[in-house]
């Protein structure tokens, strides 16, 4: 079943170039010269219940525009989006009510008050009945462990435990659909465990479809099915993060410690790419040969102590990404 | 049929009201937390409003009086004005700040909560420091009422309770509207500080003492002579030089709903136009 749709969708931002100096100043507030930005440039999608969908791109690509028009904030300048099968903009009331939004750089919680202060407020604006809100309360504190904190003040709090508090108030309606912009920016190692367990619990206790938008390619690694890297506006991958880093960096490493040094290693279906002292770095693709079969290979013809292999590094794979989109097209057009 | 449409609407106005209160609780609360800024504030208020008694009552010393109106007329004038905007300063200050709103991206949140986003941002502020305006406002009007001798009958005082609240709904509303222009600017500090101004200057003096274009838009454009200029005039029996359709008591709560629909709609206009705020 599709939950979101989004068909040519595209977001344009209207900015006024301002000249250098106060002259520059004047004549920009006489002759403005508009610019028109194409923060999101056509995208289409359609993702189904249950899955947990990595958006990622350097800043400034669309993601964030992108989530707000998905959620209903922003209006597009064209195209449409449908959550189960309504708009978000002439049925805002009714699409949000099913989606939970939590903005890792902004606050959705009330910062003068405590946590439960903020809590009680959402009951009352999602209607909640007190048994279903005791049961939801009971599970939130099971997980991010809420009950901890949830009389201190916001301001007060953590940036893992506000984290935890954003997560919380955003499924406390047991909403459907979980937006998550960032929602690991900034934490330590043991919040963004603590995050991507929840994450990983809701979709798979309620079947909640999860969008997430990181910079952090450990979240996409362990949670995402799926991940759509995004550009200048543009939708430029789309599928599961094995297939894209196959396509991407379709090699893999075999690092090899041999027992005399100058011993020139060569297979005639790897490269050897870099030998220093010992060490020696083969590259093979898995489509030609497969590991074992290099390994009895080599350990065959040559005195091999040890070994390794390395998978390519997601991260390079995609600053390549970003790079080759870079060099195809701009986001700024006249 | 007809009565499961009267229980549909008391559960929603039921619902409306849960949601009103308790986020207006929390908004007082949040106050509460940095008191001295309140008793600061506390402290300040009551010498704004004498200096304007006070004006009125050096100039009648001097001129006897201000467009044929006396001084006890005048301190009813200007005490009705003072009270609608004491009530104004509580319920709906935010509208002054709207700026802020837009800036710091509030209505991203109001918008991804299944509720009326103008509603939302109505009852999401409680002015605590309000409180003091309301209660100068409330004693420079008791001294007034003595002033001209008020007879305090039952429907006398139902009259001035529906008119101030229309005055302060229409003082709300035109504020909504002008800073309404903070969803093109994202600035409205201005456009606050100038209608500030001209409510307080022409609700101060009656509006005979102005030309007849400038009266004519201040019942017609800006609707400022319904807060307090033509409800003095039905009390005190003086001619306001206009021929009102009803007696004020009708009127001014009138244009109050009139003005607060429209502002509605700016209000709503300009959230189309909301491009929340980068991050």
């Amino acid at each position: 079943m599709i939950v979101i749709s989004a068909d040519q969708l595209s977001k344009k931002f209207t900015v006024i170039r301002r000249e250098k100096g106060l002259k520059g100043a004047l004549s920009s507030l006489i002759h403005p010269e508009k610019i028109t930005v194409n923060a999101v440039d056509n995208v289409s999608l359609k993702i189904e219940k249950g899955e947990i969908v990595g958006f990622i791109g350097p800043n400034g690509a669309g993601k964030s525009t992108t989530v707000k028009m998905m959620t209903g904030i922003l209006h597009p300048t064209s195209g449409s989006v449908e959550i189960n099968g309504l708009s978000p903009f002439k049925d805002r009331k009714k699409v949000v009510r099913e989606l939970g939004v939590v903005f890792g750089q902004r606050t959705q919680l009330y910062w003068d008050l405590r946590l439960g202060e903020s809590f009680e407020l959402l009951k009352r604006i999602y209607q909640i009945s007190d048994s279903m809100y005791k049961a939801n309360m009971k599970q939130m504190d099971e997980v991010l462990g809420i009950n901890e904190f949830i009389h201190i003040p916001v301001r007060q709090l953590s940036l893992g435990q506000r984290m935890r508090g954003e997560l919380a108030a955003a499924m406390l309606h047991s909403p459907p659909v979980l937006f998550l912009d960032e929602p690991t920016i900034g934490l330590d190692v043991e919040g963004k465990h603590s995050i991507r367990k929840f994450i990983r619990e809701i979709n798979q206790r309620y079947g909640t479809t999860v969008i997430l938008t990181t910079h952090d390619l450990d979240d996409v690694e362990q949670l995402c099915s799926r991940l759509i890297v995004i550009n200048h506006g543009r939708i430029v991958e789309d599928g599961p993060l094995q297939d894209i880093a196959e396509r991407m960096a379709p090699y893999r490493f075999l690092v090899l410690e041999i027992a005399s040094p100058g011993i020139g290693i060569r297979h005639p279906l790897a490269d050897t790419v870099r030998q220093n002292g010992n060490q020696v770095w083969l590259r093979f693709r898995k489509s030609e040969i497969s590991a074992s079969r290099l390994i009895s290979d080599l350990c065959y013809s040559y005195p091999v102590l040890d070994l390794k292999i390395k998978e390519p590094d997601i991260e390079d794979m995609i600053r390549e990404l970003y790079k080759l989109n870079d060099k195809t097209g701009s986001g700024v057009c006249n | 049929m007809y009565l499961s449409r009267v229980a549909e609407y008391m559960d929603k106005l039921r619902y409306y009201l849960s949601v009103a209160s308790y986020s207006m609780k929390l908004s007082m609360k949040k106050q509460l937390e940095y008191p001295m800024e309140i008793i600061s504030c506390f402290a300040m208020i009551p010498m704004m409003y004498a200096t304007g008694i006070l004006l009125l009552y050096f100039l009648t010393q001097n001129l006897k009086s201000i467009g044929g109106w006396t001084f006890p007329q005048l301190a009813f004038l200007y005490g009705i004005g003072d009270l609608s905007h004491g009530i104004m300063v509580v319920f709906s200050v935010q509208n002054w700040f709207l700026d802020r709103y837009v800036n710091r991206g509030e209505f991203d949140r109001m918008l991804l909560r299944p509720l009326n986003v103008f509603f939302q941002f109505s009852v999401s502020y409680v002015n605590i420091i309000g409180i003091m305006d309301v209660l100068v406002g409330l004693s420079v009007f008791i001294y007034s009422c003595v002033l001209v001798k008020f007879s305090w009958t039952f429907s006398n005082i139902v009259r001035l309770v529906v008119i101030i609240l229309g005055a302060a709904l229409i003082r709300s509303s035109i504020f909504t509207i002008f800073c309404s222009v903070a969803f093109w600017t994202k600035r409205c500090s201005a456009v606050t500080a100038l209608m500030n101004d001209m409510l307080e200057r022409t609700t101060l003096y009656p509006m005979t003492i102005y030309p007849r274009l400038l009266q004519l838009m201040l019942t017609l454009i800006i609707p400022v002579a319904f807060i307090s200029f033509f409800p003095s005039c039905c009390f005190l029996g003086i001619d306001s030089s206009f021929r009102l359709p009803a007696d004020a008591a009708v009127m001014t709560p009138a244009i109050g709903i009139i003005t607060f629909i429209l502002a509605q709609a700016v209000f709503n206009w300009g959230l189309r136009n909301y491009e929340s705020s980068g991050s």
